[in-house]
This record gives structure tokens, C-alpha cells and sequence, in this order.
């Protein structure tokens, strides 16, 4: 099963670490880990996804908690939480395909920051398997760079 | 004030009159402090050891005791203590100096993260940067250390924050406010009236109590708990001392290394307690079979609740308070059958010890020793089959038992037991080693001269890393490997080295004179009893 953690911690140095560290030592998995301020510059938020059996995704939940610097745990469900990912993708392209590439793009709603002489920069927001299929359907011309954010997640 | 004085001020206001150090330049400020307060420093041999030492401390005083390091080699070394401590939950208070804060991150001199080295062995940890935080630092890492599940925090301190003035004047202060860290966990009435509805209907229950009991101050209301409802009780390695070993209601120490009429106990109940105890692999080797039966989980640690073991009704909280509030709770009291049920099992196991003739029975050896002891005696077993023999044979009366269940690090008892003897030097206190730890921690026997710490040290000698040894017998048809220590030291020079009073034990039938000679008096004494090296545990 698939876990969405919004976490709370103090923005301070060495918090990113322990949470992590947390994962690792126990064999829990990050998916994906988004980490940012919030608007009390003294406390950070994540958005943290990770995937394992009941038990691991407790164990995560209660582990976080046990952390002095973590203040808060939420665990998110993908149904009751908007969930979003960004992605910027750089896309080999030629002259036959360019114009499919393009329509696919304005279709999603992905928008093209660059053209250069062999690839297209896109950028491309969405509910995070969207970016998936996304992502499948860039393999098809050729994925040159990808950069991701990980999801961030909120209740609704 | 500086930074150094501070720190001093803080210990002061915790009321520690002992920390266990060994010095180094980063520290030195600290050193400057420590000279001009009443701050008693036992200076140990090994870094490691002064871990070890504020641990048996700890235990005794049952509050949070201090260990004092420099940077770099003298931080790590103190790591597999910290390690020691967080496994078993012990209170510490770890301080170790840093470098200098404007070379941090520079591989200067004696630089160590230890921040990140001790980040999964500690509860918390901080790295201070302006000597005005070291008040509220102390008070939250004191804080930390002994509420909620105790354990160790590190303050690591650079040199130029000891030696800096405060630019306020030091209040220390008298209340924690950590947003992250709330321990006092309320009770949940709803979970607790479903326990003890469990309770009141269970015809066979059973406690199964951890060293989470001792640590939560609950052996006496447990006691009168299981005295008052007749609920008999078994108890991991670490909650040894929970109830007498004679008391009618103890039925001994679950586990593989345990006695197989406690682990037949707990196939028989048809509630089991679980109060403070992990139940890790050495307790219940499946404890996914533990399913078949209702199975209650009381300790303050949520993160423990299903860790281990599958579906259970939990009850998060203070231990003592859990069992005061259900001491007072309507439960029908249980019927004799069922203790005179446990007392067959008992009877009617067949003790698989076999008592060797030859040289000294490890068995014997710790059934004597134990008869022989005062009643408020501390007894520090190390690891390896003395630990072992010790569980299995040790006649708990009123004292404490002290050994690492979680780590299994060897070498632990005698500095322990220097930390356990100086909270109670009026207590009997006897650490019971093997040749092979022994040699882990001799270079405390000086810390113990220097001190004048009166213990008494039973040395159990096979010349072997047995328990190393009796697992390669039995997994690898006896192919001993890396498992010899052989006849060095002599440890007659040893102790005449140190000072101590020594004696040798070669036999069964000397063991009685040897040992009220080992008890007797005033002084430090080695009794080294020799065991057949293949004696073996199980």
C-alpha cells in the first residue's frame, strides 16, 4: 500500500537528516520526499510518500512521531488529499513528430518553457500518476533530462 | 559566565554530583569548570567505559546520569555505549566537545560528526552553537532523557561556545516547552476499560513483564496487581527483578535462554499482558504465534505496539499509573487451579542443566553465589554464557540485576557496576564476567582502585569465547574458530597488579569457602572460578 505523510518538523540543520536516516536505518522505502518552509519560517513542512505493508506504514507514522524535531504527522489518504507533482522534462524531437509532440502537450496542459534546436523543456503539473503516463508517453520520442519534485500533498 | 561555567550551572541545577569523563582539549573549558565546582569526575580508562559506567549509575539512581568526552576519537568511542544505553532505555546525558564552530566541516583536528555518527542511537541530540542556549539545552536534554521511553541525549559543544560569554545573564529554566515532544500520554479510558474487561474475564492470564516495569518504577504496584487479582507472572532478561525469583506468583524468564516452564506458561494463558517488553527474538522466537491468543500490550512506547507482534489491544502510557488504575478496577480475582496449574508445568519439566563434576558448575556457582548475597545486593552480569548461567540461576531476592538485554555489549559490567556501587557503597555489588570480556574491560580496574570502589568481580573463566564457542559446536560441528583465549593473562598478576585480593576456584566442593571469602570484608576482591570449556548452556 502507499503511505502520504505530510509532516511538520523544525526547520533547523540536521532535521532532513534524521527523517531520512529514519527510513533507512529501519528499511522503510522514500518514494518520494518534498521539503519545504512554511509560512513560520521556524517550521518546515514534507510531504513524504512511501510504499509498504500495514505494519511498515504504522511503523513510519509512529517512528516520525517519536522524533523530537518532527511536530506533527498526518497521514494523508490519496482520496480525501489533493496530491500534485511538477516535472520539468527535457524531449528529443524532429521535424516529423514536433507537431504531435506539441498538440500532446497543449492537450495536457503541459507547457513548453523552451525550444531548442533538438529537444522541447516542458513542464508538466498534475496528480502524480498523470506524470507517470506522461512520462510513458515522453519515452516514445526520447527523454533526454528529468527533474521532479515528488509529490506534495494536502487534505481537502 | 562563560559557556563552560554554564554548563556546570546546569548540572548543579539537575543535582549531578558525579559525571564519568576522560578529558581532551575540546573539552577542556568544561575540565576548567568542572575544577572549580563540587562535581565529583571519575575519570575512567576508556571512553566506551564512561558510557557504561553513567549507565549502572543511571539504573541505580534511576534518573539521568552524565558522561563527559572531547571530540573526535574520545566521541566515538563513547558511541557503542550510547548505542548500549538506547537499546536497553537507559537515561543519559551525553556531552562531548567539538571542535571549534567557525572549523566545523573542516576535517580539522580530532573532528567527528557526532551529530550524525550517533543519529539512530540516541533520542536526541544537539550541536550548540551559542553558548546562550546551553540553559534551555540542558533542561530539554534532561527532559528528554528521563521522560516518556528514557534514553540517551547528546550535547555536543563546540570549544569556542564553552569558552564564550553568555550575553545574558543564566536562568535555568523551570519549564520545557519542546513542540515536537509531548510524553505525557493520557491514558485512553476507553482501551483501558476493554482491558480490563479482558482482565476480568480471563480465567488464565499472565503477565509478561520487560525491563520496561523497572525503568517505569512499576515493580511495586505490579506486585500487589498480580498479588491482589492471583495473576502469575513470567518476565523477560531485562525485567528480571520484577518479583522475587521466589515469590509463588514468578514463574521465571521467558525466552530460548529461558526456562521452558515460563515459555509453556505463556502457550497455556489465555490473556497475555505484555507490560514494558519489546518482545524482540530472544523473548519469543515467533511471536507471530502469540496471535493465537489475546494478547494485551501496555507500554509507554507507541512505536512498540504491533512492532513486534501482530494484532493486540494496546494501552499507551505510564506503566505505573496503567497499573495503579487497574489495581483499583473491578477484577474477579483468579482461581488458585490456574497456579496450581503453572505449579505442575513446573514440577514436571525436566531441568535440562546438567551439573558437571568437573571444576566449577557454572549453575552452581550462581545459585550459591546468589543464596549468599544480602537481600539488597546489585548483581551486574556481563554478556556471553555467564550472563546466561547468571538469568537462569540467580535467586532474585529485593536487589537489582543489571546486565544489556538489547546490545548484548560485552564488557558492560564492570564499569556498571563502578556506577552502581557509587550510588549505593553501602550495597553489595558483584559483577560476574567472562575471561573474555574481562579483558574487554580490565584497564576499569584501576577507575575502580582509584576510587576505592569496593566490588567484587567473578571472574568465570572457560579460556574460550564460549558462547561463540557452543554456537559453533553447534551449528558448525565444532569448528572452533577465532574462539581461544588460552591461559593469558595470568590473573593472579592481574589483580596484583591492581591491588585486589584474589583467589582461584577450581571445584564444586571449594566453592562454598571461596565465596564467603569472596563476600566477606571490606576491599576489592577477583574470584576467578574455573569452568569446563565445554560446559555449555543449553
Amino acid at each position: 500500500m502507499k503511505g502520504i505523510f505530510s509532516v511538520l518538523v523544525e526547520n533547523k540543520d540536521g532535521v532532513l537528516s534524521a527523517v531520512s536516516g529514519l527510513f533507512a536505518r529501519r528499511g522503510f522505502n522514500i518514494d518520494t520526499l518534498a521539503v519545504g518552509e512554511t509560512d513560520n519560517r521556524e517550521i518546515s513542512s514534507m510531504t513524504i510518500t512511501s510504499t509498504g505493508d500495514q505494519r511498515t506504514i504504522d511503523q513510519i507514522e509512529k517512528q516520525l512521531n517519536k522524533n523530537v524535531d518532527v511536530i506533527k504527522v498526518r497521514r494523508l489518504s490519496d482520496t480525501k488529499s489533493v496530491c500534485l507533482e511538477m516535472m520539468l522534462i527535457k524531449v528529443a524531437y524532429n521535424l516529423s513528430n514536433r507537431t504531435p509532440l506539441i498538440e500532446f502537450c497543449q492537450l495536457m496542459g503541459a507547457k513548453v518553457m523552451k525550444v531548442a534546436p533538438k529537444y522541447l523543456l516542458i513542464e508538466y503539473h498534475a496528480e502524480p500518476e498523470n506524470v507517470e503516463d506522461f512520462i510513458k508517453v515522453m519515452k516514445g520520442y526520447g527523454i533526454i533530462e528529468i527533474q521532479r519534485t515528488g509529490t506534495i500533498a494536502m487534505e481537502k | 559566565m562563560t559557556g563552560a561555567e554554564a554548563m556546570i550551572k546546569c548540572l548543579e541545577a539537575e543535582d549531578i554530583r558525579v559525571v564519568f569523563g576522560y578529558p581532551g582539549v575540546a573539552i577542556a573549558p568544561f575540565y576548567e569548570g568542572l575544577y572549580n565546582s563540587d562535581i565529583e569526575h571519575i575519570l575512567v580508562r576508556q571512553e566506551q567505559n564512561a558510557g557504561h559506567a553513567a549507565s549502572g549509575y543511571a539504573r541505580m539512581s534511576r534518573r539521568p546520569a552524565v558522561c563527559v568526552v572531547t571530540s573526535g576519537p574520545g566521541a566515538t568511542n563513547l558511541i557503542t555505549a550510547l548505542a548500549t544505553a538506547y537499546a536497553d532505555s537507559i537515561p543519559l546525558i551525553a556531552i562531548s566537545g567539538q571542535v571549534s564552530s567557525r572549523l566545523l566541516g573542516r576535517d580539522v583536528f580530532q573532528e567527528a560528526d557526532m551529530r550524525g555518527a550517533t543519529r539512530s542511537f540516541v533520542k536526541h541530540s544537539y550541536l550548540v552553537k551559542d553558548a546562550d542556549d546551553i540553559p534551555r539545552v540542558f533542561k530539554e536534554a534532561f527532559y528528554i532523557a528521563s521522560t516518556g521511553r528514557k534514553g540517551p541525549v547528546l550535547i555536543d559543544i563546540p570549544m569556542d561556545v564553552q569558552q564564550a560569554e553568555l550575553r545574558k545573564s543564566f536562568k535555568y529554566p523551570d519549564a520545557v516547552s519542546i513542540r515536537g515532544y509531548k510524553p505525557e500520554i493520557k491514558i485512553n479510558p476507553i482501551q483501558l476499560r476493554r482491558v480490563i474487561g479482558l482482565l476480568d474475564q480471563a480465567e488464565k492470564p499472565l503477565i509478561c513483564a520487560g525491563g520496561g516495569v523497572i525503568l517505569g518504577h512499576g515493580e511495586t504496584v505490579i506486585r500487589e496487581f498480580c498479588e491482589k487479582f492471583n495473576i502469575p507472572l513470567v518476565h523477560t532478561m531485562m525485567g528480571m527483578g520484577v518479583l522475587p525469583k521466589r515469590h509463588p506468583l514468578n514463574f521465571g524468564m521467558l525466552g530460548n535462554n529461558g526456562k521452558p516452564y515460563a515459555n509453556k506458561a505463556v502457550g497455556k494463558a489465555d490473556l497475555l499482558i505484555v507490560a514494558g517488553a519489546r518482545i524482540a527474538d530472544r523473548a519469543i522466537p515467533k511471536p507471530e504465534n502469540l496471535t493465537r491468543r489475546a494478547v494485551i500490550h501496555i507500554d509507554i512506547d507507541t512505536a512498540e505496539i504491533g512492532k513486534n507482534v501482530g494484532p493486540t489491544v494496546p494501552l499507551v502510557g505510564d506503566l505505573k499509573e496503567i497499573f495503579s488504575l487497574m489495581l483499583d478496577a473491578n477484577i474477579e480475582r483468579k482461581e488458585d487451579s490456574w497456579i496450581a496449574e503453572l505449579e505442575d508445568i513446573k514440577r514436571n519439566t525436566v531441568d535440562k542443566r546438567v551439573f558437571s563434576d568437573r571444576l566449577v558448575d557454572p549453575n552452581l556457582l550462581v545459585q550459591k553465589l546468589s543464596e549468599k548475597l544480602p537481600n539488597d545486593a546489585t548483581y551486574v552480569a556481563d554478556v556471553g554464557q555467564n550472563q546466561l548461567w547468571s538469568a537462569d540461576n540467580y535467586i532474585m531476592k529485593e536487589g537489582r540485576f543489571l546486565t544489556t538485554g538489547g546490545m548484548g555489549t560485552m564488557g558492560y559490567s564492570i564499569p556498571a557496576a563502578i556506577g552502581a556501587k557509587l550510588v549505593y557503597p553501602e550495597r553489595q555489588t558483584v559483577a560476574v564476567i567472562g575471561d573474555g570480556a574481562f579483558q574487554m574491560a580490565m584497564n576499569e580496574l584501576a577507575t575502580m582502585r582509584n576510587n576505592n570502589v569496593d566490588l567484587r568481580i567473578l571472574l568465570v573463566r572457560n579460556r574460550f569465547l564460549g558462547l561463540v564457542r557452543e554456537y559453533q559446536h553447534y551449528n558448525y560441528d565444532s569448528h572452533y574458530e577465532g574462539v581461544k583465549l588460552s591461559d593469558w593473562p595470568d590473573y593472579s598478576k592481574i589483580a596484583e597488579a591492581y591491588g585486589l585480593k584474589y583467589y582461584e576456584c577450581a571445584s564444586n566442593d571449594e566453592l562454598d569457602e571461596k565465596l564467603d571469602w569472596f563476600l566477606e570484608g571490606e576491599g576489592a576482591r577477583l574470584l576467578v572460578c574455573d569452568v569446563d570449556s565445554d560446559n555449555n548452556v543449553k
